[in-house]
């Protein structure tokens, strides 16, 4: 082992190849049925309670329906709305711009914060609690907490901005002030949450390869990036992936930091639907306004615009594998 | 190696951002514990009193009184603890076999397990149900314990934890060595996909813990339910709420995933012997 | 700890097992439509007094009333139930808010009338009772509470101004919109920083609450261009262009730091806000009076009881309800939880009478109690809530984000129509 790998070295060290992984290959579909059976208990409940509910709500999608009484067949006309729904793609567009400035920023954080976990060894109790921490703080806790902190007169975040010789900014009250602080949230949130998946990746590096990297004298970050970030890419992957699913549909941070009482609904997302995120705007329409065929129609929509961003994210970072 | 007071300079810039990031994220917790310890009206008065009051034992006998705390926390725990085992295991053995494996349907069974996950899921709460009704599970816990164990995330996690943790060398080796797939999963997969296991356990739990839309709608009699449903009915509407007895409740809450967690973190860095080590 | 995969797998095992089969006869409750005398009664947190509930459970011994107190979405918890026709309530609670829509479902419900509603109506307040009742004259929703809106003000801050002081002058010299924003102009020339409103948006609200109509009428046209509403928006527009609302959000540290200030001296609110105000700003205890709110009487909030059309022995659902809900016992509903009574004969109860010193003394219901007779007959359709939605989101956009006006009605509007053509509304 010479040349620090990830460079032009073939991975053959990873689950590469097909034609590694299996030796025998069984002449018939039966001769796979260990592998069938493997995947079967988590099929059969996907069937049950995976497939049937998604597909009734696609059958919902077509019809109008208020709740409680009964369907009425609508074909495709909810799509339509939908399409000319100008608040609709207004969600879209915050919901978007939210995800970015959150998402990106805080992957690279906690991929940062997970290398750096792994190598400080004392305290390391303290650092590991701490961090899963904002994860499990309750809701409650969090909004109050981060009200206050964007609050106009009396918050910290302006009294930094303040502190720094720069004019106060009122955050929750306009349009650009309520996505940074949604996205700031929902970067403290999930920052920790990704350290630890990015954390529980490193430990599959073998320290060969740093040992290597150390010999052929590379500095901290030429490591950083020319073996650890190699190394871990199907469990980037996943986190991307994982980030922009739950990020794109992100309801929990903007509902908890904009739901006042100022007689208008929780799931309006603040002054001028700034906050608005998609599936928001979901609750919106489904729950506030009793329009369930409509709300089912935007929640495919949501599922449409959730798996574009999927695949170009997994282009982007899926290499030779499959 | 450079001088000492670089690593010194790196040690110490390291430990201070490491310091920062802590402090950021316990401070809400921290926030928790004070709110907790006050009466309602102490917790909204500005400036806010940033150290603990005197009224936590108040607030956790209101607690008490108003709702079945104990009885749903062991609800809550035999839920979460059932979910926990069944993910982790069919969630790792169907992963397994996605990532280390070749057979017909293999790209679309993943496929379609990926597009279900991404579909929102607030709209499956009615057919689901008319199908736990019609099974007859409504009001006990079998019916959340049963549709959680079908874990989309939890099997795309695995399948990629196991690309990068179970080198085809092993499975060469074990293969050659007589294994078939059960000794394969039980002897080469399991001992080397710790660390992830061990986070997947600690978030399905954590999740399962907090659960709270589902069991709401599934668990119709108010004496069975589970800690969340439980705390949730102390949300009064018109201003009445006792604030400082629902922080303690959350507090409360919150302890037992704190001891879940740090036996799961033991694992997920267990390995710290064998990891980069600067 | 050393933790071993085979442990693991035996600890894990037993678990599922309990919770799988021995959670389907823990504690499971009876699903309607099969045998037993259990009569399920759902209401959320605050939505009864919790202790004539109680009482309840002793007195009506022919059935076993089963609470149970449901806290968070309790409309969805009850509307998935009903879709799903299966463990439905026998009695539920229902938000005045979602009366609108669940009016058109009436068949879900039984039909009060026929189990004697009629000879009790006159004893609650008629407006209310029509609000239960749906267009073809069914009664679904028995009263419960309701939400008078009054005047909640500091009369300390108002003398500063030159305000009146005493809740009768108050109530008399501002007793239109108009004398109203005057007054707010004062407040604002002589105590600096103080604003009459937190947001245009309430005189909004409440202007279009003291009207008959709403935003569609019974024929389902589209009514929402029509006079009231434009008189409603108007005096909004015009409070916020003469600078008498603030740009607070209520409930934020901000709101509450100026309303201990004195620089929010004057709130319009229902009666359960009183609640809101002794929590948020408690420091200001005896610094607030009551009178009677400009342009005449509104309401916001309250809800009712139904019977759903599950229960298997409607007869005592209804005594019970009848019951729970009769004068003496929504007397004890304010008593023990805020809630505003329906029935007038309670507000000459002495537990209704007594002083409240967070209004320095005052007998509140004298103005509540008045003001909860005054309220008008109006018809909430459907479609309401929605589009109400669609107006608001726009005044909020003037008043917050200084969007102009006339665009924003426009915007407002053409949104409204578009949206009640798809809900179904005749344009």
């Amino acid at each position: 082992m010479t040349a620090v790998p990830g460079l032009g070295a073939p991975p053959a060290a990873r689950g590469g190849t097909k034609a590694a992984a299996v030796r025998h290959k069984p002449r018939s579909v039966l001769g796979y049925w260990r592998l069938y059976l493997a995947i079967s208990p988590f099929y059969l409940l996907f069937l049950c309670f995976g497939l049937i509910p998604v597909g009734y709500s696609l059958y919902l999608s077509f019809h109008r329906w208020d709740g409680l009484g009964t369907m009425e067949y609508a074909g495709l006309s909810q799509y339509r709305y939908l399409l000319g729904d100008a608040q609709f793609w207004h969600s879209l567009t915050n919901t978007l711009t939210i995800w970015a400035m959150a998402t990106l920023p805080m992957l690279f954080l906690a991929l940062v914060t997970a290398v750096m976990l792994n190598s400080a060894v004392r305290f390391k109790n303290l650092y590991r609690f701490a961090y899963f921490l904002p994860n499990v703080t309750s809701v409650v806790a969090v909004a109050i907490i981060f009200s206050s902190v964007f609050s106009t007169n009396f918050g910290l975040a302006n009294a930094v901005l303040q502190g720094l010789g720069l004019d106060q900014v009122a955050w929750l009250n306009s349009a650009w002030g309520i996505k940074i602080a949604i996205a700031m949230l929902m970067t403290w949130q999930w920052t920790g949450y990704n350290a630890l998946i990015f954390l529980a990746g490193l430990q599959t590096i073998p320290t060969e390869l740093y040992e290597a990297a150390r010999v052929d004298g590379a500095g901290p970050v030429q490591t950083f990036f020319r073996v650890t970030v190699p190394m871990m890419r199907p469990i980037i992957l996943f986190a991307l992936i994982v980030s922009t699913v739950t990020g794109l549909q992100s309801f929990t941070e903007p509902q908890v930091l904009l739901a006042n009482t100022n007689n208008t609904s929780t799931f309006a997302g603040g002054p001028g639907n700034s906050g608005q995120t998609m599936v928001l705007y979901f609750f919106q329409q489904s729950f506030d306004n009793n329009d369930f065929g409509y709300g089912a129609a935007i929640a495919w929509g949501i599922f449409l615009v959730v798996a574009l961003f999927s695949i170009i994210n997994w282009r982007l970072v899926q290499r030779k594998d499959a | 190696m450079k001088g000492m007071k670089g690593t010194r300079a790196r040690g110490l810039s390291l430990h201070l951002s490491l310091i920062a990031g802590v402090l950021l994220s316990l401070f809400p917790f921290y926030w928790t514990i004070v709110m907790s310890t006050r009466t309602s009206t102490e917790i909204f008065q500005f400036p806010p009193k940033l150290l603990p009051g005197t009224h936590f034992l108040e607030n956790v006998r209101h607690l008490f009184q108003n709702i079945d705390f104990f009885g749903s926390m062991a609800n809550t725990l035999i839920v979460a603890a059932s979910v926990t085992f069944l993910v982790l295991f069919f969630d790792s053995l169907a992963a397994f076999v996605f990532a280390k494996y070749e057979f017909p349907g293999r790209r679309l069974l993943f496929v379609l397990m990926m597009g279900i996950f991404m579909v929102p899921a607030q709209l499956q709460a009615i057919p689901q149900f008319v199908i736990m009704a019609k099974l007859g599970w409504i009001g006990s816990l079998t019916s959340l314990v049963v549709p959680a164990a079908a874990n989309a995330f939890g099997i795309f996690w695995m399948r990629q934890y196991m690309r990068g943790a179970i080198h085809d060398e092993l499975m060469d080796s074990s293969r050659l060595d007589g294994c078939g797939f059960l000794r394969q999963y039980w002897h080469v997969a399991l001992p080397v996909v710790r660390p992830g296991l061990a986070f997947l356990g600690i978030f399905t739990f954590m999740g399962q813990w907090n659960d709270y839309a589902w069991p709401l709608i599934a668990l119709i009699n108010p004496d069975h339910v589970t800690l969340q449903v439980a705390l949730s009915q102390l949300n009064s509407v018109h201003g009445t709420t006792d604030y400082g007895m629902v922080m303690a409740g959350a507090l409360l809450a919150l302890l037992p995933l704190l001891v879940v967690f740090f036996i799961g973190a033991r694992q997920i860095m267990a390995d710290l012997g064998k990891g980069a080590i600067r | 700890m050393h933790l071993s995969r085979r442990g693991l797998l035996r600890a894990g095992l037993a678990t599922t097992a309990v919770a799988t089969l021995g959670g389907t006869t823990a504690g499971c409750s009876v699903p309607s439509g099969s045998t037993g005398r259990d009569m399920t009664l759902w209401y959320w947190t605050g939505g009864l007094s919790d202790k004539v509930v109680a009482d309840a459970r002793t007195r009506f011994t022919g059935v076993s009333l089963k609470p149970a107190q449901i806290g968070g979405y309790f409309k969805s918890k009850l509307m998935t139930t009903m879709a799903g026709r299966s463990y439905v309530p026998d009695i539920t609670g229902l938000k005045g808010e979602d009366m609108a829509s669940y009016l058109p479902n009436a068949g879900q419900f039984v039909d009060l009338r026929t189990l004697g509603a009629e000879r009790l109506k006159s004893q609650y307040l008629p407006w209310k009772w029509a609000e239960g009742c749906a267009p073809d004259g069914r009664v679904v929703g028995f009263p419960i509470d309701t939400g008078p809106v009054a005047h909640y003000y500091m009369p300390a801050v108002f003398d500063r101004a030159g305000l009146p002081t005493d809740p009768a002058d108050v109530a008399r010299e501002m007793n239109t919109w108009d004398a109203y924003l005057d007054a707010g102009e004062r407040l604002k020339r002589k105590v600096r920083g103080a604003y009459l409103l937190i947001d245009a948006l309430t005189v909004y609200q409440y202007m279009l609450a003291q009207s008959t109509k709403r935003y569609v009428d019974k024929e389902r046209h589209f009514i929402g261009d029509g006079e009231h509403v434009r008189r409603a928006w108007g005096t909004a527009i015009e409070a916020y262009q003469r600078g008498l609302c603030s740009k607070y959000q209520s409930g934020t540290p901000d709101s509450n730091a100026a309303m201990e200030k004195g620089l929010l001296p004057s709130q319009l609110g229902a009666s359960w806000a009183a609640g809101d105000l002794k929590l948020t700003v408690p420091k200001t205890s005896g610094e607030w009076r009551v009178a009677a709110m400009p342009g005449g009487a509104a309401n916001n909030g309250g809800s009712f009881l139904a019977i759903t059309k599950y229960c298997r022995e409607p007869e005592q659902a209804f005594d019970i309800i009848a019951w729970l809900l009769n004068p003496a016992n929504q007397a004890r509903g304010f008593t023990d939880a805020t809630l505003f009574p329906s029935t007038p004969a309670s507000y000459r109860l002495k537990a209704m009478r007594a002083p409240d010193p967070f209004f320095g003394g005052q007998t509140t219901i004298d103005v509540f109690g008045p003001a909860a007779q005054k309220i008008p007959v109006a018809y909430h359709s459907p479609y309401d809530y929605a589009l109400d939605q669609v107006v608001s989101d726009e005044l909020r956009n003037v008043n917050a984000l200084d969007k102009n006006p006339a665009r924003a009605w426009k915007d407002a509007m053409s949104k409204c129509r578009r949206i009640a053509e798809h809900m179904g509304v005749l344009i």
